[in-house]
């Protein structure tokens, strides 16, 4: 690297650490321009959910006409690889490698497949949609590949994410780990927002070939997000026991994973709170912008801007967790915070309806991103701090496993339910169905209220694991 | 890196990887390439399905 750019790149970090809120991320070990840099494959990650559960979802439905239960299908087929995050991380956790990497191998091969499945997309899409000459072949053809394509991109994305952040994880002293969690966080959140507008600007005069372009660029950039924020961050750990030596046994996922739920107490309780506190705070996720237009009878313009709206409480919460937890806050204790300020931000878009107000609404938007973002900061932090050296890759992959699929599994039954309940009393509709469907995830977060108890009264039994809360449980 | 690897007779320079670890990366290469070639097959077909050869 050149003289110009070295400094041209001290100064943008020295610029960080005066402007961004998470520069005490940064100390000798990992500097801020290193983090950010590492925190690419999040873009990337982000860029893929949105090209895949909105845009691609709306240019599939509107541009090419394809019925909207294959749109759907395809659309959900990326969760089916949410569970074997957990497995992913595993392997990543007892990878022997010559080289000594155990995480980079699995982030390549990540890349390569969300490359992949990009590379082909845009043509599945298009012989799916039955232009051109694929109206003479069998609808099956553009079937396969469609699914094809769409499970290469969501396994590439789980695999991306879960062992990259095992990666950060391993990286970060435990005192840095909250600042990184939300700066991880934050990185999604922007690389969703910045790739959503560019995706829609770009698509504004759909044609096939623009289309083709658009998504062949998104492969481009995701190799290009992924090499920038892998190149030369994990350290080498030249194979155990020399050149020769015969391979590790490794543990089996079975082992691994009973030493993993008996070696911490609370495992399983805390990855039940998590699915169940992820699954109250994303039931709402596709019903709110048209409760708001059809219920409060709000304009396209402004039902988008809720969708920022919900997206600043989300980054605030983000940012508030991390100032906390980096001082040593329990971060049960916050999640916890999350998952009761969650009551009545629910509440408050609940009331909207009757008071037709449409500032109960936002503040509502607005408060239930905050309370999402401090429970997700909060679980994940507590992930990170409890996981086992040695098992950090399944400890991740696990709660991003039960996080992915309660999100996914949540999101389909909250759609469905306002569904069914709007046609089983169509008198209270449209209102009743939504409201329903928040009732419910007041319910659930009141469940993960009480399930979370326990963990909070374990820490606060050893107050000096409390003091010390981003400080590693155990070796 | 630690100067002993310098020393290392096993280590081939420029690179300073031994047999094995340049073993390893090479055969992350041809899993690439292979996985591309039939990627890039699957696309080829695709389009030919919509619009064969741009006819």
């Amino acid at each position: 690297m050149n003289r110009v750019s070295t400094s041209l790149m001290r100064s943008w970090a020295r610029a960080g650490t005066r402007f961004l809120p998470f520069a005490d991320a940064a100390t000798e070990d990992l500097p801020l321009a290193r983090l950010l840099r590492l925190s690419l494959f999040q873009v990337s990650v982000g860029m893929a959910l949105v090209l895949l559960v909105g845009t691609l979802n709306r240019v599939m439905i509107v541009e090419l006409n394809v019925p909207a239960w294959i749109v759907g299908f395809m659309v959900s087929l990326p969760i089916i690889f949410a569970p074997f995050r957990a497995l992913i991380g595993f392997q990543s956790d007892v990878h022997t490698s010559r080289l000594g990497w155990k995480r980079v191998p699995f982030i390549w091969k990540g890349t390569m497949l969300q490359f992949g499945g990009f590379a082909m997309m845009p043509m599945a899409l298009l012989v799916l949609s039955g232009g051109g000459n694929a109206a003479q072949w069998s609808p099956w053809v553009g079937w396969v590949g469609g699914g094809v394509a769409f499970l290469l991109v969501g396994a590439g994305m789980h695999m991306i994410q879960t062992v990259g952040l095992a990666l950060a994880c391993d990286l970060a002293a435990p005192e840095q780990q909250p600042r990184v969690v939300g700066l991880m966080y934050v990185m999604l959140l922007m690389g969703m927002i910045v790739s959503a507008l560019i995706f829609g600007t770009l698509l504004v005069d759909f044609t096939p070939a623009l289309l083709i372009s658009v998504i062949q660029g998104a492969a481009v950039a995701t190799m290009f997000f992924n090499l920038i924020a892998l190149w030369k961050q994990e350290a080498r750990r030249p194979s155990r026991g020399g050149e020769d030596a015969p391979p590790e046994r490794a543990p089996t996922f079975r082992d691994a994973w009973h030493s993993f739920s008996a070696g911490e107490p609370g495992a399983v309780r805390r990855l039940v709170s998590v699915g169940v506190g992820t699954m109250a705070f994303s039931m709402e996720d596709i019903l709110l912008e048209p409760y708001g237009g059809k219920v409060l009878h709000l304009t396209v313009a402004s039902t988008t801007k809720l969708t920022a709206t919900f997206a600043l409480g989300g980054l605030l919460g983000f940012g508030l967790a991390s100032r906390v937890l980096s001082r040593g806050a329990d971060p049960y204790g916050l999640a916890r915070r999350g998952a009761m300020m969650g009551v009545p931000a629910f509440l408050l878009v609940i009331l909207a309806a009757p008071f037709d107000s449409a500032l109960l609404f936002a503040l509502g938007t607005l408060a239930i991103g905050f309370a999402a973002g401090l429970f997700a900061h909060g679980t994940l932090t507590a992930t990170m701090n409890s996981a086992p050296i040695a098992q950090r890759g399944l400890a991740l992959g696990t709660w991003g496993a039960v996080q992915a699929s309660a999100a996914g599994v949540a999101i389909a039954f909250g759609g469905a339910m306002h569904d069914v309940i709007n046609g089983a009393v169509p008198q209270y509709a449209p209102a009743f169905g939504y409201t329903s469907v928040y009732s419910l995830e007041v319910v659930l977060l009141v469940a993960t209220i009480v399930a979370m108890s326990p963990l909070l009264r374990r820490s606060k039994a050893a107050p000096e694991v409390t003091l010390s809360a981003s400080a590693p449980a155990l070796p | 890196m630690a100067d002993d690897t310098r020393d290392d007779p096993n280590r081939v320079w420029p690179t300073g990887l031994t047999i094995r670890e340049a073993e390893e990366l090479h055969k992350h290469v041809i899993d690439g390439a292979r996985i591309f070639f039939v990627i890039a097959v699957f696309a080829h077909f695709l389009a030919y399905v919509y619009s064969p050869w741009l006819h």
